[in-house]
């Protein structure tokens, strides 16, 4: 109820970037964030998260496409008809996830290989859908983007965090770029850091479960730093 | 009744739009598409020559790799009984170009074993041919394919590369994602001293034959017997073309 | 023969769940209790036993080249195939809720979910890049829906067990239940090398 009066106000004088505005957008990376809190978005933030290159594209990818469906459906969302809602807002999704997809296909072929079939499966990331209805149904089009952009960067971020956690202690490297252990694409000569050969590539970190295991690491720390997060039931 | 006639039309048209949209992005993205899936072969078969390429393949230009496709390498297409197959045949088995390039191996793998068509690469460099053979097989989960590339003598590895279609990473998939497996093979032989065909075999727990074996990959025993799988099969395809060049 | 090759190596040795982490924002928030998570994993067999053969059809005779059109029109896949998982999942819905009520008022409330479960799509996806005919798609479905249904149910049955446990607070509820998924996931790999083709032989 409140919220909405104060919308209301914010219609009258309208503000591009306040408080109100800079909240929607940072909300998401801490108190909100979709993948520790409101726990939507898993599966791919699994699958893709073996390099960081690939996070980095999943990532930019998905914000795209919660922030201009969002964008879409708030500018429709007095024309869809209540009874077909999740048809019209599916058609929204795929339809951008497409677009997305093509291009990808046409700018970096390589990576749109290694995403493969985890490109496709943004449609079912319940982070779009649930900002759709959650947001975007009852907002302006100018929030509801933020709102999208936002949850896209909270995605982004956590991703980045398991995808840099992975490829460092899974493969010694980060960005493609190799930092520890033996191998022949070693960044610098391997005898003048050799200091760097206490470490061996851990494989277990490359291999699916370890996602699971760094996602619940960071969740414990994040919980721990922002106690009001903690389940109580 | 008015209220049903809205709800359908407004899905009709929300989708047209988009199926518009979509149409219209894939006929503009479509040449686009197909260059970039063939330069993504290219550069997969160049790895297999990448110790003899001037710079590492992945820093290539696209256009140092079509220059190196249309200056130096040479594509023919073989039948079963190793004889090089005309353009026309190749187009007429569905695929338009005729060349080596076009052919699609996971569908020739398909067909029955007398009717395929092999897609070979012969590389020039400096007077001395290198023969790039297209293998295919079976992984743990889906396919895996590689090139491999012959010296002159037709029978030691100069270099190989290998892809997988689904692979498990950190497991399965170090066969294209670890270098160091690859490099094993560089050296290795097909044909034992007798001239016998012998190709190269995976083996786990350390290859124990300097000449025809590799180190499997520790934890994909299974990708890692069907990469030796591919190659003791795929390989033996070429070996009537390569009695006949001798 | 092929065929239970097929469903075995789509219930437990693919496991849409535990090897590929499918459809895991519904696996982590609908496994509280064994009694619903049952509910929603008999859904999901009922909804993917449906869809994939459905999208089958939908991809051979509409979207492949030669198809109805004679077009390649493989980019209109996304749209459509989210199209019939929607418009199937409301009809199961229907035809659940006149048919038998009581398992509507179980299932119910889970239909709406399994729309943008991942295991759904992600099914007809791995449809399309395994090339199966329709058959083998039917029943990678089924045995896609029952490898999933068995391990929400292992899930929850776990989760029932650890609320007694001594959890530290940070990790209670979702933390912990990542770790466990992360273990069966484990567990669950070591199927990986299991040949189903020689099992079925003997």
């Amino acid at each position: 109820m409140a919220d909405s009066k104060t919308n209301a106000k914010l219609d009258l004088k309208p503000v591009f970037f306040g408080k109100k505005e800079k909240k929607l957008l940072l909300d998401p990376l801490n108190d909100n964030n979709p993948i520790t809190v409101q726990v939507l978005g898993i599966c791919s933030a699994l699958a893709v998260t073996t390099l960081t290159t690939k996070a980095l594209t999943m990532a930019v990818a998905v914000t795209l496409v919660v922030g201009f469906s969002n964008l879409i459906t708030s500018l429709l969302r007095k024309l869809i008809p209540s009874e077909v809602r999740m048809i019209a807002q599916l058609i929204i999704i795929a339809t951008l996830v497409t677009v997305v997809s093509l291009t990808l296909q046409a700018v970096n072929y390589p990576m749109y290989k290694e995403l493969s079939v985890f490109i496709g499966l943004i449609i079912t990331n319940c982070i779009v859908m649930g900002r759709l209805e959650a947001f975007a149904m009852a907002n302006d089009p100018w929030r509801s983007f933020l709102d999208g952009i936002g949850n896209g960067l909270g995605y982004g971020v956590i991703l980045l965090i398991i995808a840099a956690l992975r490829e460092l202690l899974g493969k010694g490297a980060i960005f493609g770029f190799k930092l520890f252990g033996p191998g022949p694409d070693f960044l610098v000569d391997t005898q003048a850091i050799s200091m760097l050969h206490w470490y061996t590539p851990n494989n277990l970190m490359v291999l699916f479960p370890s996602a699971m295991f760094v996602l619940a690491v960071i969740i414990w720390l994040h919980r721990t730093w922002n106690s009001k997060l903690v389940d109580v039931s | 009744m008015q209220k049903y006639r809205y709800t359908v039309l407004f899905v009709l048209i929300l989708s047209a739009t988009s199926a518009l949209i979509l149409a219209g992005m894939y006929t503009g993205l479509k040449d686009i598409h197909e260059k970039n899936a063939q330069l993504f072969k290219k550069r997969v078969i160049l790895k297999a020559i990448s110790p003899l390429l001037d710079k590492p393949v992945s820093s290539l230009s696209d256009d140092d790799v079509e220059k190196i496709f249309q200056e130096k390498i040479q594509q023919v297409v073989l039948d079963m009984e190793g004889n090089p197959v005309d353009a026309a045949r190749v187009a007429a088995a569905g695929y338009k170009k005729g060349d080596a390039l076009s052919v699609d191996m996971a569908k020739e793998f398909k067909k029955p074993e007398a009717e395929r068509l092999l897609p070979l690469y012969v590389y020039k460099k400096r007077d001395k041919k290198y023969y790039i053979t297209g293998v295919m097989g079976r992984g743990l989960w889906d396919l895996i394919w590689g090139y491999i590339a012959l010296e002159e003598d037709k029978n030691t590895i100069a270099g190989v590369a290998f892809e997988h279609a689904g692979e498990t990473p950190g497991l399965g998939a170090e066969i294209k994602d670890n270098p160091s497996f690859g490099q094993q093979f560089v050296g290795k032989k097909i044909h034992d001293a007798q001239g016998k065909y012998h190709s190269i075999t995976v083996r786990k727990g350390g290859a124990k034959d300097p000449d025809f074996e590799v180190d499997a990959i520790s934890g994909a025993t299974l990708t890692s017997n069907g990469v030796t799988e591919m190659l003791q099969r795929s390989m033996k395809y070429y070996d009537p073309y390569f009695q006949k060049v001798k | 023969m092929e065929l239970i090759n097929i469903f075995l190596k789509s219930a437990f040795i693919e496991n849409l769940a535990l090897s590929y982490f499918l459809g895991m924002c519904s696996f982590l928030a609908v496994s509280k209790s064994v009694k619903t998570a049952s509910g929603l994993g008999l859904a999901v067999i009922f909804v993917l036993g449906i869809t994939i053969p459905i999208n089958w059809l939908i991809d051979h005779y509409l979207l492949s080249e030669n198809g109805l059109f004679g077009m390649d029109l493989t980019f209109l896949r996304f749209i459509l195939f989210i199209a019939v998982i929607a418009s199937m999942v409301q009809l199961v819905e229907m035809v659940v809720e006149k048919v038998s009520p009581a398992l509507y008022s179980a299932l119910g409330i889970f239909l709406p979910l399994i729309t943008v479960n991942c295991a759904i799509l992600g099914g007809s996806l791995f449809m399309i890049s395994k090339e199966l005919n329709f058959s083998e798609s039917l029943v990678f479905g089924l045995g896609g829906g029952f490898g999933w249904f068995l391990a929400i149910v292992a899930i929850a049955a776990i989760r029932e067990k650890i609320r007694y446990s001594n959890v530290p607070a940070p990790l209670r509820g979702l933390g912990i239940a990542f770790i466990i998924t992360g273990f069966m996931g484990m567990a669950f790999m070591a199927l990986m090398g299991i040949d189903p083709a020689a099992l079925v032989g003997k």
